[in-house]
Protein backbone atom coordinates (compact mmCIF):
# COMPACT_ATOMS: atom_id res chain seq x y z
CA UNK A 1 0.00 0.00 0.00
CA UNK A 2 2.79 2.40 0.87
CA UNK A 3 4.37 1.63 -2.47
CA UNK A 4 1.09 2.37 -4.27
CA UNK A 5 0.80 5.73 -2.58
CA UNK A 6 4.36 6.55 -3.51
CA UNK A 7 3.72 5.55 -7.11
CA UNK A 8 0.61 7.70 -7.26
CA UNK A 9 2.40 10.73 -5.87
CA UNK A 10 5.21 10.22 -8.35
CA UNK A 11 2.81 10.05 -11.31
CA UNK A 12 1.19 13.29 -10.14
CA UNK A 13 4.62 14.90 -10.01
CA UNK A 14 5.39 13.72 -13.52
CA UNK A 15 2.09 15.04 -14.84
CA UNK A 16 2.95 18.42 -13.31
CA UNK A 17 6.25 18.39 -15.23
CA UNK A 18 4.33 17.76 -18.42
CA UNK A 19 1.81 20.57 -17.89
CA UNK A 20 4.01 23.38 -19.29
CA UNK A 21 4.07 21.42 -22.57
CA UNK A 22 0.46 20.26 -22.45
CA UNK A 23 -1.10 23.71 -21.98
CA UNK A 24 0.41 25.54 -24.97
CA UNK A 25 -0.14 22.51 -27.23
CA UNK A 26 -3.79 22.32 -26.18
CA UNK A 27 -4.47 26.07 -26.45
CA UNK A 28 -2.46 26.91 -29.56
CA UNK A 29 -2.71 23.73 -31.67
CA UNK A 30 -5.48 21.32 -30.58
CA UNK A 31 -8.06 23.99 -29.85
CA UNK A 32 -7.41 25.90 -33.11
CA UNK A 33 -7.71 22.63 -35.04
CA UNK A 34 -11.13 21.94 -33.48
CA UNK A 35 -12.14 25.58 -33.76
CA UNK A 36 -11.43 25.55 -37.49
CA UNK A 37 -14.09 22.84 -37.85
CA UNK A 38 -16.62 25.17 -36.21
CA UNK A 39 -15.37 28.16 -38.20
CA UNK A 40 -15.84 26.25 -41.44
CA UNK A 41 -19.58 26.11 -40.71
CA UNK A 42 -19.95 29.89 -40.36
CA UNK A 43 -19.78 32.73 -42.86
CA UNK A 44 -17.16 34.54 -40.80
CA UNK A 45 -15.26 37.17 -42.81
CA UNK A 46 -12.89 40.04 -42.20
CA UNK A 47 -14.83 42.48 -44.38
CA UNK A 48 -18.42 43.04 -45.49
CA UNK A 49 -21.73 42.25 -43.77
CA UNK A 50 -20.66 38.89 -42.38
CA UNK A 51 -17.74 40.50 -40.55
CA UNK A 52 -20.07 42.30 -38.15
CA UNK A 53 -22.38 39.39 -37.49
CA UNK A 54 -21.16 35.95 -38.49
CA UNK A 55 -23.88 33.30 -38.84
CA UNK A 56 -23.91 29.52 -38.66
CA UNK A 57 -24.31 28.25 -42.22
CA UNK A 58 -23.96 24.49 -41.77
CA UNK A 59 -22.32 22.68 -44.64
CA UNK A 60 -22.77 25.56 -47.10
CA UNK A 61 -19.03 26.31 -47.24
CA UNK A 62 -18.32 22.69 -48.07
CA UNK A 63 -20.90 22.64 -50.89
CA UNK A 64 -19.31 25.78 -52.24
CA UNK A 65 -15.82 24.37 -51.80
CA UNK A 66 -16.59 21.17 -53.68
CA UNK A 67 -18.09 23.11 -56.57
CA UNK A 68 -15.19 25.56 -56.66
CA UNK A 69 -12.94 24.80 -59.64
CA UNK A 70 -10.11 26.69 -57.95
CA UNK A 71 -10.24 24.35 -54.95
CA UNK A 72 -10.10 21.23 -57.15
CA UNK A 73 -7.29 22.88 -59.07
CA UNK A 74 -5.36 23.41 -55.84
CA UNK A 75 -5.87 19.76 -54.84
CA UNK A 76 -4.53 18.73 -58.23
CA UNK A 77 -1.59 21.11 -57.95
CA UNK A 78 -0.82 19.81 -54.44
CA UNK A 79 -0.97 16.23 -55.70
CA UNK A 80 1.47 16.92 -58.55
CA UNK A 81 3.71 18.92 -56.21
CA UNK A 82 3.83 16.17 -53.56
CA UNK A 83 4.20 13.23 -55.94
CA UNK A 84 6.68 15.09 -58.14
CA UNK A 85 8.96 16.40 -55.41
CA UNK A 86 8.58 14.19 -52.33
CA UNK A 87 7.80 10.80 -53.88
CA UNK A 88 9.75 10.98 -57.14
CA UNK A 89 12.26 13.84 -57.25
CA UNK A 90 13.81 13.86 -53.78
CA UNK A 91 13.58 10.11 -53.41
CA UNK A 92 15.12 9.14 -56.75
CA UNK A 93 17.92 11.71 -56.72
CA UNK A 94 18.56 11.18 -52.99
CA UNK A 95 18.72 7.41 -53.49
CA UNK A 96 21.11 7.80 -56.42
CA UNK A 97 23.32 10.06 -54.31
CA UNK A 98 23.23 7.61 -51.40
CA UNK A 99 24.18 4.69 -53.68
CA UNK A 100 27.00 6.71 -55.26
CA UNK A 101 28.34 7.75 -51.85
CA UNK A 102 28.41 4.09 -50.75
CA UNK A 103 31.40 3.57 -53.04
CA UNK A 104 34.87 4.62 -51.94
CA UNK A 105 34.67 8.23 -53.09
CA UNK A 106 37.40 10.80 -52.53
CA UNK A 107 35.77 13.87 -50.94
CA UNK A 108 32.58 12.04 -50.09
CA UNK A 109 31.88 14.32 -47.15
CA UNK A 110 32.29 17.40 -49.37
CA UNK A 111 29.68 16.05 -51.78
CA UNK A 112 27.48 15.17 -48.83
CA UNK A 113 27.73 18.69 -47.42
CA UNK A 114 27.00 20.27 -50.82
CA UNK A 115 23.90 18.13 -51.30
CA UNK A 116 22.69 18.88 -47.75
CA UNK A 117 23.17 22.64 -48.01
CA UNK A 118 19.78 23.39 -49.65
CA UNK A 119 18.15 21.71 -46.66
CA UNK A 120 19.61 24.35 -44.36
CA UNK A 121 18.31 27.28 -46.43
CA UNK A 122 15.20 28.95 -44.98
CA UNK A 123 12.22 28.79 -47.35
CA UNK A 124 12.30 32.48 -48.26
CA UNK A 125 16.02 32.38 -49.06
CA UNK A 126 15.46 29.31 -51.22
CA UNK A 127 12.63 31.08 -53.07
CA UNK A 128 14.75 34.18 -53.58
CA UNK A 129 17.76 32.25 -54.91
CA UNK A 130 15.61 30.37 -57.39
CA UNK A 131 14.10 33.60 -58.67
CA UNK A 132 17.59 34.29 -59.98
CA UNK A 133 17.76 30.86 -61.60
CA UNK A 134 14.32 30.92 -63.20
CA UNK A 135 12.74 34.38 -63.47
CA UNK A 136 13.21 37.02 -66.13
CA UNK A 137 13.10 35.04 -69.37
CA UNK A 138 16.49 35.21 -71.10
CA UNK A 139 17.97 36.96 -68.04
CA UNK A 140 17.49 33.94 -65.80
CA UNK A 141 20.64 32.00 -64.89
CA UNK A 142 19.19 28.77 -66.27
CA UNK A 143 18.38 30.49 -69.58
CA UNK A 144 21.88 32.02 -69.75
CA UNK A 145 23.45 28.60 -69.26
CA UNK A 146 21.25 27.03 -71.94
CA UNK A 147 21.94 29.92 -74.34
CA UNK A 148 25.68 29.48 -73.77
CA UNK A 149 25.26 25.80 -74.66
CA UNK A 150 23.27 26.76 -77.76
CA UNK A 151 20.01 25.35 -76.39
CA UNK A 152 16.55 26.97 -76.33
CA UNK A 153 15.40 28.88 -73.26
CA UNK A 154 11.99 29.74 -71.80
CA UNK A 155 10.32 32.02 -69.31
CA UNK A 156 10.44 29.19 -66.78
CA UNK A 157 8.05 30.40 -64.10
CA UNK A 158 5.48 31.48 -66.70
CA UNK A 159 5.68 28.53 -69.07
CA UNK A 160 6.31 25.59 -66.71
CA UNK A 161 5.39 27.04 -63.31
CA UNK A 162 4.28 23.84 -61.56
CA UNK A 163 7.19 21.81 -62.87
CA UNK A 164 9.63 24.49 -61.73
CA UNK A 165 8.14 24.83 -58.23
CA UNK A 166 8.23 21.05 -57.92
CA UNK A 167 11.86 21.01 -59.02
CA UNK A 168 12.82 23.67 -56.45
CA UNK A 169 11.18 21.67 -53.68
CA UNK A 170 13.01 18.58 -54.95
CA UNK A 171 16.24 20.55 -54.71
CA UNK A 172 15.48 21.37 -51.08
CA UNK A 173 14.89 17.79 -49.97
CA UNK A 174 17.51 15.68 -51.79
CA UNK A 175 19.84 15.95 -48.78
CA UNK A 176 17.36 14.59 -46.23
CA UNK A 177 16.43 11.73 -48.52
CA UNK A 178 20.11 10.97 -49.08
CA UNK A 179 20.92 10.93 -45.34
CA UNK A 180 17.97 8.73 -44.38
CA UNK A 181 18.49 6.31 -47.26
CA UNK A 182 22.22 6.12 -46.51
CA UNK A 183 21.30 5.05 -42.99
CA UNK A 184 18.95 2.45 -44.44
CA UNK A 185 21.58 1.19 -46.89
CA UNK A 186 24.20 0.76 -44.20
CA UNK A 187 21.73 -1.39 -42.25
CA UNK A 188 21.71 -3.99 -45.07
CA UNK A 189 24.29 -6.62 -43.98
CA UNK A 190 27.24 -6.92 -46.39
CA UNK A 191 27.24 -10.75 -46.12
CA UNK A 192 24.03 -10.81 -48.13
CA UNK A 193 25.78 -9.05 -51.02
CA UNK A 194 28.81 -11.32 -50.71
CA UNK A 195 26.60 -14.41 -50.92
CA UNK A 196 24.75 -13.01 -53.93
CA UNK A 197 28.03 -12.19 -55.67
CA UNK A 198 29.20 -15.77 -55.09
CA UNK A 199 26.04 -16.96 -56.79
CA UNK A 200 26.93 -14.76 -59.76
CA UNK A 201 24.31 -12.04 -59.32
CA UNK A 202 24.94 -8.83 -61.27
CA UNK A 203 24.62 -5.38 -59.66
CA UNK A 204 21.21 -4.79 -61.16
CA UNK A 205 19.87 -8.06 -59.79
CA UNK A 206 21.41 -7.32 -56.41
CA UNK A 207 19.73 -3.92 -56.36
CA UNK A 208 16.30 -5.23 -57.40
CA UNK A 209 16.34 -8.43 -55.31
CA UNK A 210 18.29 -7.40 -52.20
CA UNK A 211 18.64 -3.66 -51.73
CA UNK A 212 15.10 -2.61 -52.63
CA UNK A 213 13.21 -5.32 -50.69
CA UNK A 214 15.37 -4.90 -47.58
CA UNK A 215 15.03 -1.12 -47.77
CA UNK A 216 11.27 -1.21 -48.34
CA UNK A 217 10.27 -0.34 -44.73
CA UNK A 218 12.71 2.61 -44.60
CA UNK A 219 11.53 3.83 -48.00
CA UNK A 220 7.88 3.57 -47.01
CA UNK A 221 8.42 5.54 -43.80
CA UNK A 222 10.48 8.12 -45.63
CA UNK A 223 7.71 8.60 -48.20
CA UNK A 224 4.99 9.02 -45.59
CA UNK A 225 7.02 11.62 -43.70
CA UNK A 226 8.03 13.56 -46.77
CA UNK A 227 4.49 13.46 -48.18
CA UNK A 228 3.06 14.92 -44.99
CA UNK A 229 5.73 17.60 -44.68
CA UNK A 230 5.41 18.52 -48.36
CA UNK A 231 1.65 19.10 -48.01
CA UNK A 232 2.41 21.85 -45.50
CA UNK A 233 5.06 23.65 -47.58
CA UNK A 234 4.02 27.29 -47.79
CA UNK A 235 6.87 29.82 -47.71
CA UNK A 236 8.81 28.35 -50.62
CA UNK A 237 5.90 28.45 -53.06
CA UNK A 238 4.63 31.76 -51.74
CA UNK A 239 8.03 33.44 -52.11
CA UNK A 240 8.53 32.03 -55.61
CA UNK A 241 5.12 32.49 -57.26
CA UNK A 242 2.50 33.34 -54.62
CA UNK A 243 0.39 30.65 -56.26
CA UNK A 244 0.46 32.12 -59.75
CA UNK A 245 0.44 32.50 -62.63
CA UNK A 246 -3.34 32.07 -62.68
CA UNK A 247 -3.40 29.54 -59.83
CA UNK A 248 -1.06 27.13 -61.62
CA UNK A 249 1.10 26.70 -58.51
CA UNK A 250 -1.58 27.30 -55.88
CA UNK A 251 -0.93 24.37 -53.53
CA UNK A 252 -3.50 23.82 -50.79
CA UNK A 253 -1.62 25.82 -48.14
CA UNK A 254 -1.36 28.81 -50.48
CA UNK A 255 -5.04 28.38 -51.41
CA UNK A 256 -6.06 28.49 -47.74
CA UNK A 257 -3.85 31.52 -47.17
CA UNK A 258 -5.25 33.36 -50.18
CA UNK A 259 -8.88 32.63 -49.27
CA UNK A 260 -8.40 33.65 -45.65
CA UNK A 261 -5.97 36.55 -45.80
CA UNK A 262 -6.28 37.91 -49.34
CA UNK A 263 -10.03 37.43 -49.87
CA UNK A 264 -10.75 37.71 -46.11
CA UNK A 265 -13.27 34.83 -46.17
CA UNK A 266 -12.33 33.18 -42.92
CA UNK A 267 -15.20 30.68 -42.77
CA UNK A 268 -14.69 29.56 -46.34
CA UNK A 269 -10.93 29.40 -45.91
CA UNK A 270 -11.47 27.26 -42.80
CA UNK A 271 -13.43 24.70 -44.86
CA UNK A 272 -10.38 24.32 -47.10
CA UNK A 273 -8.22 24.09 -43.97
CA UNK A 274 -10.38 21.28 -42.56
CA UNK A 275 -9.95 19.28 -45.77
CA UNK A 276 -6.16 19.74 -45.53
CA UNK A 277 -6.24 18.76 -41.84
CA UNK A 278 -8.23 15.59 -42.52
CA UNK A 279 -5.94 14.48 -45.34
CA UNK A 280 -2.80 15.16 -43.28
CA UNK A 281 -4.24 13.42 -40.23
CA UNK A 282 -5.15 10.34 -42.26
CA UNK A 283 -1.59 10.13 -43.58
CA UNK A 284 -0.27 10.81 -40.08
CA UNK A 285 -2.29 7.95 -38.62
CA UNK A 286 -0.97 5.64 -41.34
CA UNK A 287 2.53 6.79 -40.38
CA UNK A 288 2.06 6.22 -36.66
CA UNK A 289 0.55 2.79 -37.25
CA UNK A 290 3.31 1.64 -39.60
CA UNK A 291 5.97 3.00 -37.28
CA UNK A 292 4.71 0.66 -34.54
CA UNK A 293 6.12 3.13 -32.05
CA UNK A 294 6.95 1.50 -28.77
CA UNK A 295 5.78 4.09 -26.32
CA UNK B 1 36.91 -13.05 -60.56
CA UNK B 2 38.60 -9.86 -59.42
CA UNK B 3 40.20 -9.46 -62.83
CA UNK B 4 36.80 -9.56 -64.53
CA UNK B 5 35.19 -7.22 -62.05
CA UNK B 6 37.79 -4.49 -61.76
CA UNK B 7 37.24 -2.53 -65.01
CA UNK B 8 33.51 -2.69 -64.49
CA UNK B 9 33.91 -1.55 -60.88
CA UNK B 10 36.09 1.29 -62.15
CA UNK B 11 33.36 2.34 -64.55
CA UNK B 12 30.79 2.31 -61.77
CA UNK B 13 33.03 4.47 -59.59
CA UNK B 14 33.54 6.94 -62.44
CA UNK B 15 29.78 7.04 -62.94
CA UNK B 16 29.38 7.70 -59.20
CA UNK B 17 31.72 10.70 -59.43
CA UNK B 18 29.95 12.16 -62.44
CA UNK B 19 26.55 11.73 -60.76
CA UNK B 20 27.72 13.32 -57.52
CA UNK B 21 29.31 16.26 -59.32
CA UNK B 22 26.14 16.93 -61.34
CA UNK B 23 23.88 16.74 -58.26
CA UNK B 24 26.28 18.94 -56.26
CA UNK B 25 26.31 21.63 -58.97
CA UNK B 26 22.51 21.56 -59.07
CA UNK B 27 22.46 21.97 -55.28
CA UNK B 28 25.14 24.67 -55.06
CA UNK B 29 24.44 26.89 -58.08
CA UNK B 30 21.80 29.09 -56.39
CA UNK B 31 24.11 29.61 -53.39
CA UNK B 32 26.99 30.57 -55.67
CA UNK B 33 24.84 33.21 -57.34
CA UNK B 34 23.76 34.61 -53.98
CA UNK B 35 27.29 34.71 -52.56
CA UNK B 36 28.72 36.41 -55.67
CA UNK B 37 25.82 38.86 -56.02
CA UNK B 38 26.20 39.93 -52.40
CA UNK B 39 29.78 41.15 -53.02
CA UNK B 40 29.18 42.50 -56.54
CA UNK B 41 29.07 46.29 -57.00
CA UNK B 42 26.73 45.73 -59.96
CA UNK B 43 24.79 42.58 -59.10
CA UNK B 44 22.25 41.27 -61.61
CA UNK B 45 19.41 38.78 -61.59
CA UNK B 46 21.61 36.18 -63.27
CA UNK B 47 24.82 34.48 -62.19
CA UNK B 48 27.89 36.45 -63.20
CA UNK B 49 31.39 37.24 -62.01
CA UNK B 50 31.40 40.48 -59.90
CA UNK B 51 32.29 43.70 -61.76
CA UNK B 52 34.25 44.72 -58.72
CA UNK B 53 34.36 43.21 -55.25
CA UNK B 54 32.77 45.22 -52.48
CA UNK B 55 31.20 44.90 -49.04
CA UNK B 56 28.97 47.86 -49.81
CA UNK B 57 25.84 45.69 -50.03
CA UNK B 58 26.37 44.37 -46.52
CA UNK B 59 27.08 47.85 -45.19
CA UNK B 60 23.89 49.14 -46.80
CA UNK B 61 21.80 46.39 -45.17
CA UNK B 62 22.74 47.94 -41.85
CA UNK B 63 22.99 51.61 -42.91
CA UNK B 64 20.07 52.14 -45.33
CA UNK B 65 17.78 49.28 -44.35
CA UNK B 66 16.91 48.34 -40.81
CA UNK B 67 19.27 45.38 -40.94
CA UNK B 68 20.46 45.57 -37.34
CA UNK B 69 16.89 45.74 -36.14
CA UNK B 70 15.75 42.79 -38.31
CA UNK B 71 18.65 40.66 -37.22
CA UNK B 72 18.20 41.55 -33.54
CA UNK B 73 14.45 40.85 -33.74
CA UNK B 74 14.99 37.46 -35.39
CA UNK B 75 17.69 36.48 -32.96
CA UNK B 76 15.74 37.64 -29.90
CA UNK B 77 12.46 35.95 -30.78
CA UNK B 78 14.02 32.71 -32.05
CA UNK B 79 16.48 32.36 -29.17
CA UNK B 80 13.76 33.08 -26.59
CA UNK B 81 11.53 30.47 -28.22
CA UNK B 82 14.44 27.98 -28.29
CA UNK B 83 15.16 28.49 -24.58
CA UNK B 84 11.48 28.00 -23.76
CA UNK B 85 11.42 24.81 -25.84
CA UNK B 86 14.54 23.43 -24.17
CA UNK B 87 13.14 23.98 -20.67
CA UNK B 88 9.62 22.75 -21.36
CA UNK B 89 10.67 19.75 -23.44
CA UNK B 90 13.33 18.79 -20.90
CA UNK B 91 10.73 18.58 -18.13
CA UNK B 92 8.03 17.08 -20.34
CA UNK B 93 10.34 14.59 -22.04
CA UNK B 94 11.46 13.33 -18.64
CA UNK B 95 7.85 12.89 -17.52
CA UNK B 96 6.98 11.06 -20.76
CA UNK B 97 9.93 8.74 -20.38
CA UNK B 98 9.36 7.84 -16.72
CA UNK B 99 5.59 7.78 -16.45
CA UNK B 100 3.56 4.58 -16.61
CA UNK B 101 0.22 6.36 -16.47
CA UNK B 102 -2.67 5.89 -18.90
CA UNK B 103 -2.11 9.28 -20.57
CA UNK B 104 1.38 8.47 -21.73
CA UNK B 105 0.55 6.57 -24.89
CA UNK B 106 -2.25 8.86 -26.16
CA UNK B 107 -0.01 11.86 -25.52
CA UNK B 108 2.89 10.39 -27.51
CA UNK B 109 0.63 9.47 -30.43
CA UNK B 110 -0.84 12.95 -30.12
CA UNK B 111 2.47 14.76 -30.51
CA UNK B 112 3.37 12.64 -33.54
CA UNK B 113 0.04 13.56 -35.14
CA UNK B 114 0.36 17.26 -34.26
CA UNK B 115 3.53 17.32 -36.33
CA UNK B 116 1.60 16.52 -39.50
CA UNK B 117 -0.93 19.36 -39.19
CA UNK B 118 -0.19 22.04 -41.80
CA UNK B 119 0.30 25.37 -40.03
CA UNK B 120 -1.59 27.36 -42.67
CA UNK B 121 -4.66 25.31 -41.76
CA UNK B 122 -4.48 26.44 -38.11
CA UNK B 123 -3.73 30.06 -38.81
CA UNK B 124 -7.16 31.67 -38.77
CA UNK B 125 -8.39 30.19 -35.47
CA UNK B 126 -4.95 30.76 -33.98
CA UNK B 127 -5.14 34.40 -34.99
CA UNK B 128 -8.56 34.76 -33.36
CA UNK B 129 -7.32 33.20 -30.12
CA UNK B 130 -4.31 35.49 -30.08
CA UNK B 131 -6.52 38.49 -30.80
CA UNK B 132 -8.65 37.68 -27.75
CA UNK B 133 -5.56 37.19 -25.62
CA UNK B 134 -4.16 40.44 -26.96
CA UNK B 135 -7.30 42.37 -25.98
CA UNK B 136 -7.07 40.85 -22.52
CA UNK B 137 -3.43 41.88 -22.20
CA UNK B 138 -4.33 45.35 -23.52
CA UNK B 139 -6.98 45.74 -20.81
CA UNK B 140 -4.38 44.77 -18.19
CA UNK B 141 -1.72 47.14 -19.48
CA UNK B 142 -3.78 50.18 -20.47
CA UNK B 143 -4.76 51.51 -17.00
CA UNK B 144 -1.20 52.11 -15.84
CA UNK B 145 0.84 52.35 -19.04
CA UNK B 146 -0.13 55.87 -20.10
CA UNK B 147 1.79 57.04 -23.14
CA UNK B 148 4.05 53.97 -23.07
CA UNK B 149 1.06 51.78 -23.94
CA UNK B 150 2.15 51.02 -27.49
CA UNK B 151 5.78 50.34 -26.57
CA UNK B 152 4.75 47.96 -23.78
CA UNK B 153 2.26 46.14 -25.99
CA UNK B 154 5.02 45.57 -28.55
CA UNK B 155 6.79 43.63 -25.81
CA UNK B 156 3.96 41.70 -24.18
CA UNK B 157 1.26 41.77 -26.88
CA UNK B 158 0.05 38.61 -28.58
CA UNK B 159 -0.62 40.27 -31.93
CA UNK B 160 2.17 42.49 -33.24
CA UNK B 161 4.20 41.88 -30.08
CA UNK B 162 7.27 39.84 -29.20
CA UNK B 163 5.56 37.69 -26.57
CA UNK B 164 2.91 36.29 -28.91
CA UNK B 165 5.40 35.40 -31.63
CA UNK B 166 7.79 33.77 -29.14
CA UNK B 167 5.07 31.63 -27.54
CA UNK B 168 3.59 30.49 -30.85
CA UNK B 169 7.03 29.77 -32.33
CA UNK B 170 7.97 27.75 -29.25
CA UNK B 171 4.72 25.77 -29.26
CA UNK B 172 5.27 24.76 -32.87
CA UNK B 173 8.65 23.23 -31.99
CA UNK B 174 7.47 21.42 -28.85
CA UNK B 175 6.23 18.13 -30.36
CA UNK B 176 9.56 17.21 -31.95
CA UNK B 177 11.55 18.45 -28.95
CA UNK B 178 9.39 16.41 -26.54
CA UNK B 179 9.90 13.36 -28.70
CA UNK B 180 13.67 13.84 -28.82
CA UNK B 181 13.84 14.29 -25.03
CA UNK B 182 11.56 11.34 -24.32
CA UNK B 183 13.73 9.04 -26.45
CA UNK B 184 16.83 10.53 -24.86
CA UNK B 185 15.68 9.93 -21.29
CA UNK B 186 14.66 6.39 -22.24
CA UNK B 187 18.37 5.80 -22.74
CA UNK B 188 19.37 7.27 -19.36
CA UNK B 189 19.49 4.58 -16.65
CA UNK B 190 17.19 5.15 -13.71
CA UNK B 191 19.91 4.15 -11.21
CA UNK B 192 21.16 7.70 -10.77
CA UNK B 193 17.73 9.04 -9.87
CA UNK B 194 16.95 6.12 -7.62
CA UNK B 195 20.20 6.69 -5.76
CA UNK B 196 19.26 10.34 -5.40
CA UNK B 197 15.78 9.41 -4.14
CA UNK B 198 17.31 7.09 -1.55
CA UNK B 199 19.55 9.98 -0.47
CA UNK B 200 16.36 11.92 0.18
CA UNK B 201 16.71 14.41 -2.68
CA UNK B 202 13.54 16.29 -3.62
CA UNK B 203 12.25 16.40 -7.19
CA UNK B 204 13.77 19.85 -7.77
CA UNK B 205 17.13 18.72 -6.41
CA UNK B 206 17.04 15.60 -8.59
CA UNK B 207 16.33 17.67 -11.67
CA UNK B 208 19.06 20.21 -10.95
CA UNK B 209 21.87 17.96 -9.75
CA UNK B 210 21.24 14.73 -11.62
CA UNK B 211 19.00 15.12 -14.63
CA UNK B 212 20.15 18.39 -16.20
CA UNK B 213 23.83 17.34 -16.36
CA UNK B 214 22.82 13.97 -17.82
CA UNK B 215 20.40 15.49 -20.29
CA UNK B 216 22.68 18.12 -21.85
CA UNK B 217 23.34 16.28 -25.15
CA UNK B 218 19.63 15.64 -25.65
CA UNK B 219 18.76 19.23 -24.78
CA UNK B 220 21.35 20.40 -27.30
CA UNK B 221 19.73 18.33 -30.06
CA UNK B 222 16.22 19.48 -29.15
CA UNK B 223 17.40 23.09 -29.00
CA UNK B 224 19.19 22.92 -32.37
CA UNK B 225 16.14 21.58 -34.19
CA UNK B 226 13.90 24.12 -32.49
CA UNK B 227 16.27 26.93 -33.45
CA UNK B 228 16.52 25.86 -37.10
CA UNK B 229 12.82 25.43 -37.59
CA UNK B 230 11.89 28.69 -35.81
CA UNK B 231 14.64 30.61 -37.62
CA UNK B 232 13.30 29.44 -41.00
CA UNK B 233 9.66 30.15 -40.17
CA UNK B 234 8.13 32.70 -42.50
CA UNK B 235 4.38 32.31 -42.03
CA UNK B 236 4.11 33.31 -38.35
CA UNK B 237 6.03 36.61 -38.48
CA UNK B 238 4.23 37.36 -41.76
CA UNK B 239 0.85 37.08 -40.04
CA UNK B 240 1.62 38.16 -36.49
CA UNK B 241 3.89 41.19 -36.95
CA UNK B 242 3.00 44.45 -38.65
CA UNK B 243 5.01 47.22 -36.93
CA UNK B 244 8.20 48.06 -38.85
CA UNK B 245 10.14 48.06 -35.55
CA UNK B 246 9.27 44.39 -35.02
CA UNK B 247 10.15 43.05 -38.49
CA UNK B 248 12.36 39.97 -38.61
CA UNK B 249 14.85 38.93 -41.31
CA UNK B 250 12.54 36.74 -43.44
CA UNK B 251 9.93 39.48 -43.61
CA UNK B 252 12.55 42.16 -44.27
CA UNK B 253 13.87 40.08 -47.15
CA UNK B 254 10.40 39.33 -48.51
CA UNK B 255 9.23 42.97 -48.34
CA UNK B 256 12.47 44.30 -49.86
CA UNK B 257 11.91 41.87 -52.70
CA UNK B 258 8.33 43.04 -53.30
CA UNK B 259 9.47 46.60 -54.11
CA UNK B 260 9.33 45.52 -57.74
CA UNK B 261 10.37 48.76 -59.43
CA UNK B 262 13.63 49.08 -57.56
CA UNK B 263 14.94 45.55 -57.09
CA UNK B 264 18.49 45.81 -55.84
CA UNK B 265 19.91 42.31 -56.19
CA UNK B 266 23.16 43.05 -54.39
CA UNK B 267 21.31 44.33 -51.34
CA UNK B 268 18.81 41.45 -51.36
CA UNK B 269 21.58 38.88 -51.71
CA UNK B 270 23.38 40.45 -48.76
CA UNK B 271 20.21 40.27 -46.59
CA UNK B 272 19.61 36.67 -47.66
CA UNK B 273 23.21 35.70 -46.89
CA UNK B 274 23.03 37.27 -43.42
CA UNK B 275 19.79 35.37 -42.84
CA UNK B 276 21.25 32.12 -44.17
CA UNK B 277 24.48 31.97 -42.15
CA UNK B 278 23.03 31.18 -38.67
CA UNK B 279 20.81 28.52 -40.27
CA UNK B 280 23.80 26.83 -41.89
CA UNK B 281 25.83 26.93 -38.68
CA UNK B 282 22.98 25.37 -36.69
CA UNK B 283 22.40 22.76 -39.39
CA UNK B 284 26.04 21.72 -39.46
CA UNK B 285 25.81 20.97 -35.72
CA UNK B 286 22.43 19.25 -36.05
CA UNK B 287 23.44 17.06 -38.97
CA UNK B 288 24.56 14.12 -36.84
CA UNK B 289 21.19 14.00 -35.07
CA UNK B 290 19.22 13.87 -38.34
CA UNK B 291 18.93 10.11 -38.56
CA UNK B 292 18.06 9.57 -34.89
CA UNK B 293 15.17 12.02 -35.07
CA UNK B 294 13.81 10.28 -38.17
CA UNK B 295 11.48 8.18 -36.04
CA UNK B 296 10.04 11.36 -34.56
CA UNK B 297 8.94 12.42 -38.00
CA UNK B 298 11.43 15.22 -38.53
CA UNK B 299 12.05 16.64 -41.92
CA UNK B 300 13.69 19.99 -42.39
Amino acid sequence: MAFDAFQKRRERQLLRLLLPALIPLAVLIIYPALYSVYLSMTNEALTGLAAAKPRFVGAANYFRLFSDARFWNSLFVTFVFVVGSAIIGQFVIGFIAALALKRKIVGGSVFGAAILLPNAAPEVVAGFMWISMLAGGDHATLSKILIALGLPWADWLQTFPLFMVTMVNTWRGIGTAMILLTAGLSAVPTEVYEAARMDGANPRQMFMRITLPLMAPTIFLYMLISTVSTISVFGLVYALTRGGPGGKTEVISVYIYNQSFTNFQLGYGAAGAVVALVVSLALGIAYVRSLKVEV
Amino acid sequence: MAGVNSPRQGAYTALAYVTLIVISIFCLLPFIWMALASVDSNAQLFLKWPDSWTFDNYIRVFAEENGVRWFANSLFTVLSATILVVIISGLGGYALSRSKAWWKQPFLYGILLIRVLPSTALLVPLYKILLTANNGMGALVRPWAGENYRAIMQMVGFIDGYLGLIIVLATGQLPLALWIMKVFFDGVPKDYEEAAILDGATLVQRIRRVLIPLALPGLAAAGLFAFMSAWGDFLLPLILLSSPELQTLPIGLFRAFLRINEIDYGLLAAIATIYLIPAVIAFSFARRFLVQTFSGGVKG
